[in-house]
Order: C-alpha cells, then sequence, then structure tokens
C-alpha cells in the first residue's frame, strides 16, 4: 500500500492525486503522526507546479466549482480531510463530470458534509470574532478555529471595516492576517501575542457583558440552546462569556 | 458615552421585542464608511436563554405615556426610568460594532409625550448614526403607531427594516388591554410603507438611487394574553403577509410581568408559541394556507406538530412514492423538511432510493415512514389510528424534552427554524 505524505498544501495534494487517484488502495495524507502497516510505502510528495496545473485542469474541464469545493475540504482540521477530497475527485474523473447532486453516493455525502463543515464555521465566525482596541488604535483579533478559515473569513472583515486597522489572530495555527487600511499580508506569528490595550477597551467589554446580562430572559432558560449555536470552545476569547479575558 | 446602569434600564426594556435578525439587507460600504449588512444576518451571541444577540437592542426611553396594561414599561409602573441621547446611542453602536460585537442597531422607544414627538427623537438619531457616523451596518426600527406619515417614511430611508406590533389578534383585544393603541393607527402606516416600498422598487431600479426598507417589515403579537384561537391568529398572519408583504410575523407567548384582573396569571406554554411558529413556516415555506391548517376557531393540536395533524386528516392522498412524488407533496409529508425535499429531488436524478438511501442521506424517518414508500416498499402501519397514536407518543417525548430545554440539536434547530 503506497502512503503519499503531502506538506498540507492545496498543490501538494493535486500532485499527490496525480498518481493516488488511479492507486486503488492508497492513502494520501498531511498528518504528522500515522500508522504504518507492515506493506506501507512511504511516497514523500511535494508540489509539482506540472503535475499539479494536469490535474486541475481535467478537473476544471469537468466540473468548474470542484476546485472550490476540494480546496474548501482541504482546510478541514482533521487528517482524513485528503482522503474525503481524493475520494470525491475519483468520482468525477469516474463519471467525467459533476457529482455534487448525486446525494445518495457515500463519497459525496462525506465531502459535503466537511466541506458544510468549513463553511459553517466560517460563518460563525464573522459573528463570534472578537476585536480589542490596542494602545496604537490597532484591533486585534485572536481566535483558534477547528478549520483553516482565516482565508475565508478575511474578505468579510476588509469589506465591513475597511477605515479600521485590524489585526485577525489564528493563535493555533500561527499565522495572522495584518490590514492596515491599505494593504493587508497573512504572516507567521509565535502562539501568543503580547499587546497593550487602550484604556478604553476594558470599559467597552464592561458595557458589552452588562448588556449581555440585560438582554437574557432569565424566565426562559435554555442553556443547551445556547451552547449548541455558540460551543463553548469559542468562548475563550469572547468577553462575554470569558470574565478574565487579557 | 452611556452608563451602565442606563444601559441596563433601556435594555431590560428592549428586551420582550423578540424579533433579532439581521437579515434580508445586502447594504454595501460607502467610502469611508463602518460596516455593511450580510443579506443572511449573522449572529454574534447567544444569550442563557437561547436567544441570539445580532443586533444592540435598546430603547431611547423608557418613559411611556401609554397605559398598556400588559407592558413593564407602562405610565403607572413603579420601574426605574431613563432615557438617551441619540449621540449616546450612536457612539454606543460604533464602538459595539468595531469590537465586532453586533451586526447593527435595534432602535424602539417608549412613547414619551406624544408619538410624533418620540418618532422624530428615533429617526433623528438614525440619520445620525448613517450621516454624522457614516455607519451601513443594519439598522431595524421600530416604527411607534399613529407618528406621522412623513416621519415614518422619513425613517424608511434610512433604516433596513422597520416593524410596527400589532401587539394583538383582534382589534378587540387590542382596544381592551392597550387602550391608547387604535387598529389603525398600527395598519395603516404598515400599509403606507408597503406601498412606498412597491412604488420605490420600479423607481430604485430605473435609477439606482439610495434604499428604501431594503429588508421590509416584519410584526409581533402576544399570544396567550387575549382569547384569539390559533386559526383565528394563523388567517391574520396570512392576512399581512399577503396585504403587506410583511418578511416575518413573531409570536410572542404571554409572560406575566403585570398583574391585572384582564390578565390571565399564568405564563402562556412555550409549546403554543412552538406550535404557532410550526405553522407559520407551513405557510410560508411548504405552500399551505392558513385553511388548511386550522379551522377560523380551532386551536392547533398539543400532540404532534401541524403538518403531522393536517397528514393526519387527509391520509387518502397518502402514501406517496419518494422516487415519483411532486416536491410540493414532499413538502407535506411529516418529517421531511425543505432540506430533505431539495436533497430527494436531486439524489433520485442518477439512481432510484431505497430506505438505505434516505437514511444515509439523514432524511428523519421516525414520522415519514408511516407516508411514503420507496419503490413500491412500504414500512410504515397500516393502521391510522396507529399511526396518530405513534407520532403523538414520539412528539411526547419531544415536548418533555422540550419544556425542558431542547435536547438534540435537531429539535432545537427545528425550534428556530421551525423546519418539520
Amino acid at each position: 500500500m503506497n502512503i503519499y505524505i503531502t506538506d498540507g498544501s492545496e498543490d501538494a495534494f493535486y500532485s499527490a492525486a496525480f498518481y493516488a487517484c488511479t492507486d486503488a488502495d492508497c492513502v494520501v495524507t498531511s498528518a504528522k503522526h500515522i500508522q504504518l502497516t507492515l506493506d506501507a510505502r512511504i511516497i514523500p510528495t511535494d508540489a509539482d507546479p506540472e503535475k499539479c496545473a494536469r490535474v486541475k485542469n481535467k478537473l476544471a474541464q469537468y466540473d468548474r466549482g470542484s476546485l472550490g469545493d476540494i480546496s474548501l475540504i482541504l482546510r478541514r482540521g482533521c487528517d482524513t480531510r485528503e482522503m474525503t477530497a481524493l475520494n470525491y475527485l475519483r468520482r468525477i474523473v469516474q463519471s467525467k463530470g459533476p457529482v455534487r447532486d448525486r446525494l445518495s453516493d457515500p463519497a459525496v455525502i462525506e465531502a459535503m458534509d466537511e466541506r458544510e463543515k468549513v463553511t459553517l464555521e466560517a460563518h460563525r465566525f464573522k459573528g463570534f470574532l472578537r476585536f480589542m482596541e490596542s494602545e496604537g488604535g490597532i484591533f486585534y483579533a485572536p481566535f483558534a478555529p477547528d478549520n483553516d478559515i482565516l482565508e475565508l473569513i478575511l474578505p468579510h472583515f476588509l469589506r465591513r471595516l475597511p477605515t479600521q486597522a485590524f489585526v485577525i489572530h489564528d493563535t493555533l495555527r500561527h499565522k495572522a492576517a495584518l490590514w492596515n487600511g491599505k494593504d493587508c499580508a497573512i504572516a507567521a506569528t509565535d502562539e501568543n501575542v503580547s499587546v497593550c490595550f487602550s484604556p478604553e477597551e476594558e470599559n467597552f467589554q464592561k458595557l458589552w457583558r452588562e448588556y449581555y446580562r440585560s438582554v437574557n430572559i432569565a424566565q426562559r432558560p435554555h442553556e443547551k440552546q445556547m451552547k449548541g449555536y455558540m460551543p463553548v470552545r469559542y468562548w475563550k476569547f469572547m468577553p462575554e462569556k470569558n470574565p478574565n479575558l487579557r | 458615552m452611556i452608563d451602565a446602569k442606563r444601559l441596563s434600564i433601556l435594555t431590560e426594556s428592549a428586551k420582550y421585542d423578540v424579533s433579532c435578525s439581521s437579515s434580508g439587507s445586502a447594504r454595501a460600504n460607502k467610502k469611508g464608511g463602518v460596516g455593511n449588512a450580510s443579506i443572511g444576518g449573522i449572529c454574534h451571541s447567544f444569550t442563557p436563554d437561547g436567544r441570539c444577540i445580532s443586533l444592540l437592542k435598546i430603547l431611547l426611553s423608557n418613559k411611556c405615556v401609554y397605559n398598556c396594561l400588559y407592558c413593564p414599561n407602562r405610565a403607572e409602573a413603579d420601574v426605574e426610568r431613563a432615557s438617551a441621547t441619540p449621540d449616546e446611542i450612536c457612539e454606543l453602536v460604533m464602538s459595539f460594532y468595531k469590537r465586532n460585537y453586533i451586526e447593527g442597531l435595534f432602535l424602539s422607544s417608549a412613547v414619551e409625550k406624544s408619538p410624533d414627538y418620540t418618532m422624530e427623537r428615533l429617526v433623528e438619531t438614525i440619520i445620525r448614526l448613517r450621516k454624522v457616523y457614516n455607519f451601513n451596518g443594519y439598522i431595524h426600527l421600530k416604527g411607534i403607531p399613529s407618528a406621522d406619515r412623513a416621519l415614518i417614511s422619513r425613517a424608511a430611508r434610512y433604516a433596513d427594516r422597520m416593524s410596527f406590533n400589532v401587539e394583538f389578534p383582534s382589534e378587540n383585544s387590542l382596544k381592551l388591554l392597550a387602550p391608547q393603541k387604535s387598529k389603525e393607527g398600527l395598519l395603516i402606516p404598515m400599509k403606507q410603507l408597503a406601498a412606498e416600498k412597491q412604488a420605490f422598487s420600479a423607481e430604485e431600479k430605473a435609477k439606482k438611487i439610495s434604499k428604501f426598507l431594503p429588508a421590509g417589515q416584519t410584526t409581533q403579537m402576544i399570544v396567550g394574553a387575549s382569547p384569539e384561537s390559533d386559526g383565528r391568529i394563523l388567517r391574520l398572519s396570512e392576512a399581512m403577509y399577503r396585504k403587506f408583504s410583511l418578511k416575518r410575523v413573531y409570536y410572542s407567548s404571554y409572560v406575566p410581568v403585570v398583574h391585572h384582573s384582564l390578565l390571565p396569571d399564568k405564563c402562556t406554554g412555550l409549546l403554543r408559541e412552538h406550535r404557532l411558529y410550526q405553522a407559520d413556516w407551513l405557510m410560508r415555506f411548504y405552500g399551505f394556507s392558513a385553511g388548511e391548517i386550522a379551522g377560523e376557531g380551532e386551536n392547533l393540536p398539543e400532540e404532534y406538530d401541524p403538518k403531522c395533524a393536517w397528514a393526519l386528516k387527509n391520509m387518502h392522498l397518502f402514501p406517496v412514492e419518494i422516487n415519483s412524488a411532486p416536491l410540493e407533496m414532499l413538502l407535506r409529508v411529516p418529517g421531511i423538511g425543505t432540506l430533505g425535499a431539495y436533497k430527494i429531488i436531486k439524489a433520485r436524478k442518477f439512481t432510484s432510493l431505497n430506505f438505505d438511501n434516505l437514511a444515509k442521506m439523514r432524511i428523519v424517518l421516525k414520522r415519514a415512514k408511516h407516508f411514503i414508500t420507496c419503490g413500491g416498499k412500504f414500512f410504515g402501519c397500516e393502521n391510522i389510528s396507529s399511526v396518530r397514536t405513534l407520532l403523538a407518543l414520539e412528539s411526547k417525548e419531544e415536548k418533555y424534552e422540550q419544556l425542558s430545554l431542547f435536547s438534540t440539536p435537531e429539535t432545537s434547530l427545528s425550534a428556530l427554524t421551525g423546519q418539520l
């Protein structure tokens, strides 16, 4: 059995898929720890522009939208993402056309589910992300999403707050998007960044906590529903849920 | 800047307004401005009562000259009073918005001095927010009944959504419980806005001029404080959806904050509110009419959801074959929601579906199995009275869970979306 190891990038995945697509029981993965079977043959695969382009062209020919689907699936925060994407890709190649409406096909169900998990989390963080004003007037927003969604939510905040300098920091993947009102860049960071906050910041957090407390109808408790919509793991950076923020 | 104490008073008074959606408007960010609106709406937080926070819901003032019996802020009530200036509201919105706490503002007010005075202050505030503070985010403005026509029309050019609350399902109840409000004072502005929006949208397309209430109108009524039946309520909603092109009707089950001989002492159960929302969804997304769901004087059944009730009355139309039934019929199968119906329509183009496929597609079959066949096979119960019992039993389990908090993600989602 062949195991193609990639660096997790999209290009490396397509380069591996060049062979893996027809390599019936192979594994493609970018996981750091993998379990090896006795007959495993490890094939480290780097991005190869030529092979990558050939696979992508073919896919685009069959179904233009599939490249977007796969790009989203590869942002999943679980180790099986490459296999989900590969199985979906195989189906498209087999049927020489779009398969996303074949909703009773297990490979398609899985691909669409994983894609949905990524887009859902990106949608949620458009709401749950919290900015804090730093001393220099730059707004800093740390978050730790399950999936690699920084690039997905960035355009939303660039459209929404174009006049506000901000930093959105994915503390798990150690990268941040920087916007100064003119240019935008994505940079690698340390896990923790120390930021000095503006003197008003604490006051606004206090007001927000007060608002959060007042708007609740205490006679109708429904904590389970709250947690269903706003999972506890996201609370860490939300002032209304974390009194010890900062 | 507003202090925590006044913020708390003005929020406490605003929190019984149910509407919190921020959808329906795609207002773009103007150059140099702050914010935009997102067409699908965005939830920014959730409170321990399970409701979402999308907008900063606040009153400009809770000093009221009206004496509506059910209202905690009525003139005679002994509560702390406060008000905020337009600038205080604007500053608060801007600083919350920049931190991504909120999607916009939901501004309302008690009737201070007179309807026109109050409406003027509300309009002044949102114009200030748009023009001076350059805010392009979402604004939901509550309309004050009987306010001046021109003021209401002006407000609609700056707000994304407006709402006049009809409060009660009948004129009689309104007269009895909110003596200073009148049916005309509520319905005439709604009619006016609907007509103006229609005229405006023709013009808007031609000239691309500024917006007029892009997210339309909504309304709210209190259920259980007055004797109207569910059938009556649904007919009223249906008429309002049709005549005023409302986006939503919100139902708020009555919570006794005030004791009065004309008002019930008990809370109206959440179940009744839930059933009304389910019926409302059936009218808006499933092609049902109010007449099909409940008779004029009837209440919705407690034992099972309104779609089950309809299906049980119309057993001669079932079972339907999953692989050939038209969309309208799939939507009428208990247990199959809009999402499920569309999934089935797509998937069956490629292959004939069996029960196994449906399960894999996560179509819930507990209720549906009594009403469908897959490739001619039927796994439900033949006897209608046992179907009735089974559905009621299943719904009972759900109900108990519901009262003690919606437990499974599906039921809680259903409570919010009304998906059956």
